[in-house]
């Protein structure tokens, strides 16, 4: 993965690039809450200050230790409990403490929304460089789910920070950290910024999804096609109109799940007329078209509202709203037999 | 005989309704004098055929003079472009952060720094007040002690809580109340006026969104009418052309276009506004075709049809209208029967406030009741949100 290696330089995040980064982070953002991204944008513009290098891995000193931060938790918690705004200088000072090395640089785990907005804000507040890339190329639920842990990277040592002024360290194995982080997480206050991913730039320019924000930083430019915030590829399945949203009761199901299978049906509105289901899980993990299947998780597949340009949520998915059905293509390491075992169907509860 | 009366920027426009027709029509220039006589359609000046029960005033509240306001958040620190009164304009009030506020599982994050808010409140000089706790829609405690010691403090003072703009979202929460506390002054003056010129009538505001409000609720919550006007407008131009499903174009001093589905305005969390709010909206989009109203609707373009009355579609969308609320909590609920006391809890506030708000207590009922569980929080947490509505007494 170094076809970056020539090119001109990655530009700086400041106050005038800003607004494009995080414009391009909402193209094909889903899951994204209104609320907490505009906190995560006011944030980040009042600690920008000079600007944020942004830096290729591999221009990195190879031995520069490297952590990836995102949020971990519900965003309507972190839109209520607001963030002291230690928490990312807490999670960075914490693993450094415990790995007993200074951190040179972070990554982003996702650039989904707020969660490409908080390497920035940590970045700032730090005054390090934010590395040109990603470790998922799109977005995943579990934060094992990244090209980091294909890669052969350890998610822990990981350092968690809430509201509260908490810290905690997690030194547990990679299996065991969703288990342990769910019930912390509310303790801490519903919401957390992670440190976890500690690694080497040299290992980091290995497993990095790279070149993808300086990517959203053109693709946020008003008027840049949408395209250039798929780095491999996005195809545009169907335009149509939602016809109807059916939720599963749950079948009495533990009322704790954080969203309940649901099946979108878009009627194609042009061309073959087709019917188009979606089948989501938190997120659409698959699409039939006239009853075969057309697009499937580790692809990303997204709705994209033709009246304003926003990806439209699922949990917001009503019927006679107009969409455009699209799907980007993960990163090639994603549709790998290890790639497609923890981000394929099967990843997502579907046994196909 | 319900009267729809539409406080346009302009001229006051005042129609009588009939079991939803239209029959009486007046319009004048500002406010001048008393309502009951009436010019119809014809021409001819008489008194109504009949004594109005009510009458719905249909006002957008965008265009209004905001009182300064004293805005206390109940929270801890935060950095400095997340505090309480960014992005406001300067001359809007004034702001500060005490100690306290409640987690979302109710729990207290901090005791109440009571003496930092009497202080405050003593020393900052305004009586309108906005309070905005962290967790208030769990748990308003917080946002109830403060209103307290305000008003021992200073006697007289208007304070808005942000708990009864229930949503979840600290900053926008906070933003609505202190815009609701801002309006409150110009509310009152509006209030006071609509029923010097209806004498003897039961006048009611019309709602955004959908529905209507008592003067006693529009005093206390001029928010919830923000864009009452353009909200009539939307579901009059569609009532006029009897359609479900269009877009309406309202072309007054301003013009703009909104959307109308099932017979309602599709509304949203609009960014347009100049500082986030917690209010849904009606959206403005960009549409070729539907149904122009307004004092200017024959200057729309193609594609734009004029209904007959087109310059009463507010005023008419107004008379249409009924009383109704929303209420919107967070509960926590560790089964089903918890979860449904705590929806049965919420119903039964939203019908007491339907009656609060104007309905005929025998006709309230409940039309929208919304559960989401609340995602990546373990613990059972829902977003509950009630609709209820009724007739006008």
């Amino acid at each position: 993965m170094n076809h970056q290696s020539a090119g001109k330089a990655p530009p700086k995040i400041d106050l005038t690039s800003f607004g494009a980064f995080a414009a391009g982070s909402q193209l094909f953002a889903t899951g994204a809450a209104e609320l907490s991204f505009h906190l995560a944008s006011d944030w980040a513009r009042s600690v920008l200050g000079e600007g944020v290098r942004v830096c290729r891995a591999a221009d990195l000193p190879p031995r520069t230790l490297c952590a990836a931060v995102c949020l971990v938790g519900s965003s309507t918690a972190l839109g209520e409990r607001l963030p002291t705004g230690n928490e990312p200088v807490q999670v960075i000072r914490g693993l450094e403490r415990r790995l007993g090395q200074e951190i040179g640089a972070v990554v982003a785990l996702n650039l989904d929304a707020e969660s490409a907005l908080l390497p920035v804000i940590t970045a700032a507040l730090l005054d390090i460089p934010l590395v040109d890339g990603d470790g998922s190329g799109r977005v995943f639920p579990l934060l094992n789910q990244s090209t980091y842990t294909l890669g052969g990277v350890s998610v822990t040592p990981l350092v968690m920070a809430g509201p509260a002024d908490d810290v905690v360290v997690l030194d547990t194995g990679p299996d065991r950290v969703e288990e342990l982080i769910r019930p912390l997480v509310l303790a801490l206050g519903g919401w957390t910024v992670t440190a976890c991913y500690p690694m080497t730039a040299e290992v980091l320019a290995r497993v990095v999804v790279p070149g993808t924000v300086s990517r959203l930083m053109e693709a946020g430019v008003p008027g840049a096609p949408r395209s250039i915030a798929a780095p491999y590829g996005v195809r545009t399945l169907c335009r149509g109109r939602i016809a109807a949203v059916e939720t599963s009761t749950g079948h009495g199901m533990d009322l704790t799940l954080p969203s309940l299978p649901s099946s979108i049906v878009v009627e194609e509105k042009e061309g073959l007329g087709r019917l188009i289901r979606l089948e989501a899980h938190n997120e659409i993990v698959f699409a039939l078209v006239d009853g075969a299947m057309a697009a499937m998780a580790p692809d990303q597949i997204c709705m994209i509202s033709t009246v304003d340009g926003m990806a439209v949520d699922v949990d917001k998915a009503v019927p006679g709203l107009e969409v455009e059905v699209m799907v980007v293509r993960a990163a090639p390491v994603w549709h790998t037999g290890e790639g497609v075992a923890l981000g394929g169907l099967r990843a997502f509860g579907v046994p196909l | 005989m319900i009267l729809g009366v539409d406080l346009g920027r302009h001229a006051t426009v005042t129609v009588a309704v009939h079991g939803n027709v239209l029959t009486e029509v007046r319009v004048a220039t500002g406010a001048s004098g008393a309502v009951p006589v009436v010019t119809y359609p014809d021409g001819a000046r008489r008194a109504p055929s009949a004594t109005p029960r009510a009458a719905a005033v249909a006002v957008d509240m965008d265009g209004v003079r905001r009182a300064p306001v004293a805005a206390i958040r109940v929270a801890g620190p935060c950095p400095p472009g997340l505090g309480p009164m960014v992005g406001w304009p300067e001359d809007s009030g004034v702001a500060t952060v005490v100690r306290g506020g409640h987690s979302l599982t109710g729990r207290p994050v901090a005791e109440l720094d009571t003496a930092a808010v009497a202080r405050f409140a003593a020393e900052c000089g305004l009586t309108d007040f906005a309070v905005t706790a962290t967790g208030s829609p769990v748990l308003p405690h917080h946002e109830l002690a403060v209103a307290e010691i305000i008003a021992d403090e200073v006697p007289g003072a208007r304070i808005t809580l942000s708990y009864e703009f229930g949503r979840a979202g600290l900053r926008e929460r906070e933003n609505s109340a202190i815009l609701n506390a801002a309006l409150g002054p110009q509310a009152a003056v509006i209030a006071d006026r609509m029923i010097r010129d209806l004498p003897g009538v039961s006048v009611f505001f019309a709602r955004t969104g959908a529905g209507l409000a008592s003067t006693h609720y529009f005093r206390r919550y001029p928010l919830i009418c923000y864009l009452g006007a353009f909200t009539c407008a939307l579901r009059g131009g569609a009532a006029l052309a009897g359609l479900d499903e269009t877009a309406v174009q309202e072309r007054g001093i301003i013009v703009r276009t909104g959307l109308v589905t099932g017979g309602k305005p599709r509304l949203g969390d609009r960014r347009d506004t100049f500082v986030p709010l917690n209010v849904r909206l009606p959206l403005v989009v960009s549409a070729s075709e539907g149904i122009a109203v307004g004092p200017f609707a024959r200057q729309a373009g193609p594609g734009w049809k004029v209904p007959e009355q087109a310059e009463l579609a507010v005023a008419y969308g107004a008379a249409l209208a009924r009383p109704s609320v929303d209420v919107e909590r967070i509960v926590q609920a560790k089964g089903r029967a918890e979860l449904d006391r705590a929806i049965d809890e919420a119903r039964d506030e939203a019908l007491t406030r339907a009656v609060s708000a104007g309905a005929a207590p025998g006709s309230a009922r409940v039309t929208d009741t919304i559960v989401n569980a609340l995602s990546y929080l373990p613990d059972g947490l829902f977003r509950v949100e009630i609709r209820a509505e009724g007739a006008i007494m």
